[in-house]
């Protein structure tokens, strides 16, 4: 095929695909989503937490904003309660979300406590973090698997590479015909990979 | 101009085509005209991109709405400096980019070989035109940023606040030279596997280019996370959103490659893992392409969900499988020509070096992912956030940082004993007294501390690398220290380049160490209001609020708050944090609230500030924020593009020698 025929040929397969592509509308959505979701809240986004208020609150502020670190915003935001609340007022979920953790902790529960209680309406989404049990292990396990197989890899093909030893000779020094000038560089050029 | 630019990319398209076809034909039959005629489809197609881009940007200058493109990402009040930007505010906008860029790289890749590596050639053009191709085509059929509307609205939509700001302007570009610079040495691993040329001649011609690619990777994530930091107001500047974990990706594995090539030019070592870790970078770039466009995982900074992320799905299964293949049938032209003698070498830290920074890209990745595989495998939905990945990650980072350390003072092939005492006496009380003095003065954070242990150790393996090679000078040449340092670096730039890069890692990883002493508060004020605070060095702090004022400006509504800021009893400055609701030309509003942060910059910590919003006509709610060495994460990031720069600069010897001054070549000393 010569250059002509080729380009006639590869122009007429673009017209094809032109004319079939003409009857697709484009899916590409209006704008970058580069912020936080603010969706209106919905009722599948935040749900009521409440238990029974069972003593004084044994947890300062400090220890419940660590707490809020934990639990992830539901509105969509990829944000954690405590961020997402404090960042931007627009959201409706994150604030609902943090009365729950206020009553809970003025009801005297614990950080678990509360983290069990929010796993039980939500489910593990609710968490920063996937729980360490079940499948959901595997998310910790992993990679220090992979790398420790990986280590495992190098010390196996070490003891593979590693050369049968060589025999040494041992030199009587004196038998040595070099001056001291050629002997330090010799020594210099051994040594030269040691810098 | 807009319709060059429209019928250029149809131009383009064909013209790829061609690189594509007579490059490989060429290649296999060994015919010059063919592969002659490749070379000169490169060329072309990047004219015809240019002109296709060019268009674009005429378009959003001029504010023609009749493109969907136009009127979806610029208003008629939007700056001109943002309707440029606008260009990869998109889907197709940045695709274009993409494939600009992709192929101006491959036209100065088909240059500067243009007498080198011939025999390569033909495959890289090819690879390369195929690689534009797959762009160019995604852009005619599946997000062309020429498509038009059935009507011309009287105005756009607009830009997303959030991306009207510097770091947006050029984050992205950044980036992208970083995505786009894997594909050129991918296109010469190819064409090493195609041809097996496997020596070290096609490494040569790559590092160069990994370099390119690893510098705007490390500039674009550094500009990216300072971005995050300033406008979108949660306080930090990594979140390890699936996104920021995409563009870390290629990173590590460069990172990685940069070390392990080393080990192959100076051993003839790790043939196989340096072909697999050019191949992986590149593969990386494009799955973290896939991810942000395909909408499959859940992100703060993805694209508009569309179909264009199955494109580069199915680009990614052609072109791991054409990979493999070449890989698995070429294994044995890929053995090593020689054998790690002992695990205390410095081919053996670079190993580990490797296996660290491979573990954790594998680390990275399985976090990204493992949401889509729990919820297939249980059907449950969970998340993968920040505490998972800095669980993981932390302790693999903290041994990357020892290695760092280790690797320049371990000698090659084995050390003795007496070396390792003379390399390492120093920079071990180096980091020893770091951490003893920071348990002195009152620091109980267990990974802290091990970390600033560490940066004391790094921080003593570079001195005293510079300090021996500046010594060493001025015993040779009686320079005096800085033209001794001076020279040091410019007579061996790729080593005491690499050690200034060391240097910024050091400094990145005590800014991050840094955030484990971050402070925040809650705070709602009236006008007049005094909130009090307490920050990570002990320093009383008292802010004021001068009140809330509501203002408008060219394209937005603002509401602000001034606080007045005192430390130890004396003012220090005002801060000013903002919400912006953005409107177009009729000024109805068109984005959701968007948060202007308050920053109190300093170098040992910033203030920071949070407007989340003002109930009733006075009473803000603000999060303030202690955030200890932030500064420290741009000096660091910028220390390491300059080292980064400095590894790149041809030596001068070898351009004189390139340019024919010269017929000898020394050998450069590697570390």
């Amino acid at each position: 095929m010569n250059r002509r025929r080729f380009l006639a040929a590869a122009g007429a397969s673009v017209a094809l695909m032109a004319i079939s592509r003409s009857a697709r509308a484009q899916e590409e959505g209006p704008q970058v989503n580069t912020g936080a979701a603010n969706a209106p809240m919905e009722s599948e986004r935040y749900k009521p937490v409440r238990l029974e208020a069972k003593g004084p609150a044994i947890m300062d502020t400090n220890a419940r904003d660590a707490l809020e670190h934990h639990l992830h915003c539901q509105c969509g935001c990829n944000l954690d309660v405590y961020t997402c609340r404090t960042t931007d007022f627009s959201c409706e979920v994150s604030p609902a979300m943090h009365k729950d953790v206020m009553a809970l902790v003025a009801g005297g529960y614990s950080a678990p406590e509360i983290i069990k209680a929010f796993t039980a309406v939500y489910g593990d989404r609710v968490l920063m973090a996937p729980p360490a049990s079940g499948f959901d292990l595997a998310a910790w396990i992993a990679p220090f698997g992979a790398l420790g197989a990986g280590i495992a890899l190098v010390v196996l093909l070490l003891r593979r590479w590693h050369a049968p030893a060589v025999a040494l000779v041992t030199i009587d020094p004196s038998t040595v015909d070099a001056t001291q000038d050629e002997q330090a560089r010799l020594d210099a050029l051994v040594h030269r990979d040691d810098r | 101009m807009i319709l060059i630019g429209e019928l250029s990319l149809w131009v383009a398209l064909l013209m790829a085509t061609w690189g594509t076809t007579v490059g490989f034909a060429g290649g296999f039959s060994r015919r010059a005209e063919l592969i002659a005629s490749a070379e000169r489809a490169s060329y072309a197609t990047f004219g015809f991109l240019a002109l296709a881009a060019v268009g674009l940007w005429t378009a959003l200058l001029r504010s023609d709405f009749s493109f969907r493109y136009v009127a979806s990402y610029t208003s008629a009040n939007l700056p001109s400096i943002y309707k440029f930007t606008a260009f990869w505010a998109g889907q197709s906008g940045s695709l274009l980019l993409w494939a600009f860029i992709l192929s101006g790289y491959s036209a100065i890749a088909v240059y500067t070989n243009r007498s080198r590596n011939r025999e390569l050639m033909p495959y890289v053009t090819a690879t390369l035109s195929a690689i534009t191709l797959f762009f160019v085509m995604t852009l005619c059929f599946g997000s062309n940023p020429y498509e038009r509307l059935d009507w011309i609205p009287p105005d756009g939509t607009g830009l997303n606040p959030q991306l009207q700001n510097p770091g947006m302007a050029i984050h992205p570009p950044n980036l992208y030279l970083g995505y786009i610079g894997t594909a050129i040495p991918f296109a010469f691993a190819i064409a090493a596997l195609i041809t097996r040329k496997l020596d070290a001649g096609w490494l040569s011609a790559v590092r160069r280019w990994t370099l390119i690619s690893w510098f705007f990777n490390t500039t674009g994530i550094i500009l990216g996370m300072w971005w995050a930091y300033v406008e979108l107001g949660w306080g930090g500047y990594w979140a390890w959103d699936p996104v920021e974990n995409a563009s870390f990706l290629p990173w590590l594995v460069n990172t990685a490659f940069l070390h392990s090539i080393m080990v192959q030019e100076k051993r003839g070592m790790l043939r196989k893992w340096n072909v697999t870790l050019v191949v992986s970078a590149f593969l990386l770039a494009i799955f973290g392409t896939f991810i942000t466009r395909s909408g499959v995982i859940s992100s703060v900074h993805s694209f508009a969900q569309s179909s264009v992320g199955y494109w580069f799905l199915g680009f990614l299964v052609i072109a791991f499988a054409i990979t493999v293949y070449l890989v698995s049938t070429r294994l044995h032209d890929l053995e090593s020509k020689a054998e790690l003698e002992s695990l205390v070498s410095r081919e053996a830290s670079f190993l580990f070096n490797n296996l660290l920074l491979v573990g954790i890209a594998f680390a990275v990745l399985w976090g990204t992912l493992f949401p889509i595989l729990s919820e297939a495998v249980t059907n449950n939905k969970i998340t993968v956030g920040p505490p998972f990945f800095d669980k993981v990650n932390i302790p693999l980072g903290l041994t990357l940082l020892a290695l760092t350390g280790i690797g320049p003072l371990i000698a090659w092939r084995r050390a003795s004993l007496a070396n390792l005492k003379r390399q390492f006496t120093a920079p071990v009380l180096a980091g020893i007294t770091t951490g003893a003095a920071l348990l002195a003065v009152g620091m109980r954070d267990v990974p802290a501390l091990i970390a600033y242990t560490l940066c004391g150790f790094v921080t003593g393996t570079i001195v005293q690398e510079f300090w021996k090679g500046v010594g060493a000078r001025r015993r040779m040449y009686k320079e005096n220290p800085v033209t001794a340092l001076l020279r040091l670096v410019a007579r061996n730039r790729r080593r005491y380049g690499g050690y200034i890069v060391h240097v910024g890692i050091v400094i990145l990883f005590a800014a991050f160490a840094g955030l484990a002493f971050k402070e925040e508060f809650d705070v709602t004020l009236k006008g007049g209001d005094t909130y009090e605070a307490t920050d990570p060095y002990g320093n009383q702090w008292r802010f004021v609020s001068q009140g809330v004022s509501r203002y408008e400006e060219l394209n937005r509504q603002t509401t602000a708050v001034l606080l007045d800021a005192y430390r130890n009893g004396k003012q220090v400055g005002v801060i000013k944090t903002e919400k912006r609701q953005y409107t177009d030309s009729r000024g109805v509003p068109t984005f959701q609230p968007a948060t202007e942060v308050g920053i109190m910059e300093g170098v040992r910590q910033d203030v920071y500030v949070v407007l989340a919003g003002v109930t009733g006509e006075d009473t803000a709610e603000m999060r303030i924020t202690f955030n200890p060495l932030v500064w420290w994460v741009w000096y660091g990031g910028m220390i390491m593009a300059v080292g980064g720069l400095i590894v790149m600069w041809p030596q001068a010897e070898r351009r004189r020698a390139q340019a024919g001054y010269s017929t000898v070549l020394q050998p450069a000393t590697h570390t």
